[in-house]
């Protein structure tokens, strides 16, 4: 973890890891030695305390923010003082400090997405005595992540939702889940509004076809246009991804989504701890919490490292097919060039990377 | 004279402008733009599919203009060799004195019995190996030749890619189910089922 360049005042209560104050062998934090002016004279994004307070504001604003803080280093300075506090408490509540004044991840170094990334590990730790693993994995260069789905052969097993939810950690107490199976009648067209999602009864059935949706990681996203604190926002590899820690639960995403891609956590989740999937990923599917945002992100845990998404593993009749679009030999660009593919409401130019076929 | 010098600067550095806004990402008219003009530099990636396939034995093959690998099927079928068990003949066997009642499970669901029956694709002079319908031998390994000469638009769908689950990883080198990985030769339907799971929520929900 590296100390130097965070942007706010660290409690250093009871950490492993003393802080370095001096990143320059000088001693001294002002400007007096050279080593200091290479880092001043960077000119950095508004990020982590600063973006928070460096802002114009009204009195009321002002007032919410410095409660909540304050409630947060109440807490903080009480642990620190109290003699009956353990050491685990002490370091449990600096890193809530931390978290609590980290920045939005869109705009962190590697470094600082390695840091919150080792806090909500070690905060994990200590609520729970379990190790997880946590990646913060980047985009990787010449890769954009498309979709396609054959309709003719899903045969609406439902297989993928299972895989989904507990790959992806989602509330089992609302049962939410990412994706949807539509039963559709044949002949009748792609009509969402007469066909059934919620179906439990010997499939396929006949005379029906299955039409599987989820977020379709549009190319120009209308969720993270609206996004009032862009806490949602379009990966280089194409992914359309949420920092559970910078959303503040508006919905106006869910809204603009055309595709009902998007879920909202109404109550704390819920998953027992011993299904809970401990190979995380920041952007992905690592815990979230009360009143956040979420939804697909095509496995970002597993498609980064370069595994298959849940579903497309899961799925026993090969309808699911997952590439890289950039790569002219992948598999599909070959549906994309060869089937007859087409797109949910394409008309909206939002430019889904979810394409649907028939054999 | 320096009008013209003058002009023909600034319409020089309008035209810059309006250039450099093509390196927005923005400024492509749609995603199949994108993927045509990024993937002329497509280099390839650092992420293999090497340490998800470890696992299972493969074979490479090559069919047209596609090289992929497919899973080793010999060591998968429990009773291969043949000729561990068939040290006689099939006609000694049809008497049915011998006693042994072999494959007696297996029931042919696959087309009609005009078009097809265990001689067709089983030679029971060479067991070991598949029959195409000209009668030359088809490895066990590489059975997809021997579905490929009904089934092309599946064959040229399953080179592909749009036909047959991909296994693993969506990276480079590619492993693709084959035919009979999915579907029984013998009967290459898919069975009707439950789904996996009912929404009890969404059941409420929309009460």
């Amino acid at each position: 973890m590296s100390n130097n360049n965070k942007k706010w005042f660290s409690l250093n209560l009871n950490s492993k890891t003393r802080q370095d104050t001096n990143s320059c062998g000088c001693g001294s934090n002002s400007v007096g030695c050279n080593s200091h002016n290479e880092m001043l004279s960077e000119e950095k994004p508004k990020d982590g305390f600063e973006q928070v307070f460096d802002v114009q504001m009204d009195r009321r604003t002002a007032f919410k923010k410095l409660t909540a803080s304050l409630l947060i280093g109440a807490g903080a300075v009480s642990t620190s003082c109290s003699v009956v506090a353990g050491d685990d408490s002490k370091e449990k509540a600096q890193i809530d400090w931390d978290e609590q004044f980290k920045g939005n991840y869109k705009l962190m170094t590697n470094e600082e997405k390695n840091a919150t990334v080792e806090r909500l590990v070690r905060s994990y730790q200590l609520r729970t005595g379990k190790n997880i693993s946590m990646s913060s994995k980047n985009a990787e260069e010449d890769v954009l992540f498309g979709y396609a789905f054959n309709i003719s052969k899903c045969q609406g097993y439902m297989d993928c939702v299972t895989a989904c939810v507990e790959e992806n950690n989602q509330d089992r107490k609302s049962q939410m889940q990412y994706i949807r199976i539509h039963e559709m009648k044949d002949g009748a067209g792609l009509n969402f509004n007469e066909a059934d999602d919620n179906y439990y009864h010997e499939v396929p059935a006949e005379g029906h076809f299955y039409m599987g949706t989820q977020c379709f990681h549009c190319d120009n996203p209308p969720c993270v246009e609206v996004c009032p604190v862009q806490a949602t926002w379009r990966e280089e590899d194409g992914l359309v991804v949420i920092d559970y820690d910078w959303c503040v639960g508006c919905r106006y995403c869910m809204a603009a989504c055309p595709y009902d891609g998007r879920r909202f956590n109404w109550s704390t989740p819920e998953v027992p701890e011993e299904e809970v999937n401990k190979d995380q990923h920041y952007l992905g599917n690592r815990m979230r919490k009360k009143g956040v945002m979420e939804k697909c992100t095509f496995c970002v845990q597993r498609s980064r490292a370069g595994e298959n998404p849940a579903c497309v593993e899961a799925c026993p009749t090969g309808s699911r097919i997952f590439g890289n679009l950039l790569d002219p030999d992948s598999t599909i660009r070959w549906v994309l060039e060869n089937k007859k593919v087409f797109r949910l409401k394409e008309d909206l130019g939002t430019e889904p990377k979810f394409w649907y076929f028939m054999d | 004279m320096r009008n013209t010098i003058q002009i023909l600067g600034i319409s020089f550095f309008m035209a810059m402008t309006l250039f450099s806004c093509k390196d927005h990402e923005d400024d492509y008219h749609s995603v199949l733009e994108r993927i045509e003009v990024e993937s002329k530099e497509y280099h390839g990636t650092s992420i293999t599919s090497d340490q998800y396939i470890t696992e299972i034995n493969t074979i490479e093959i090559t069919e047209g203009d596609h090289t992929f690998l497919i899973p080793e099927r010999k060591s998968q079928i429990k009773s291969f060799s043949c000729l561990e068990c068939h040290t006689k003949s099939l006609k000694e066997l049809e008497d049915g004195r011998s006693g042994k009642k072999a494959h007696w499970d297996i029931k042919i669901v696959h087309a009609n019995e005009q078009t097809m029956n265990c001689a067709t694709c089983h030679n029971g002079n060479d067991m070991d190996n598949l029959k195409s319908l000209t009668n030359t031998a088809i490895d066990f390994n590489n059975s997809y030749n021997l579905c490929s000469q009904c089934h092309t638009k599946e064959f040229t769908d399953w080179k592909g890619g749009a036909h047959g689950k991909r296994i693993a990883s969506w990276a480079p080198p590619r492993l693709s189910n084959t035919c009979v990985n999915c579907h029984d030769p013998h009967d290459p339907h898919f069975e009707t089922r439950y789904p996996d799971r009912f929404n009890t929520e969404y059941e409420n929900e929309r009460k």
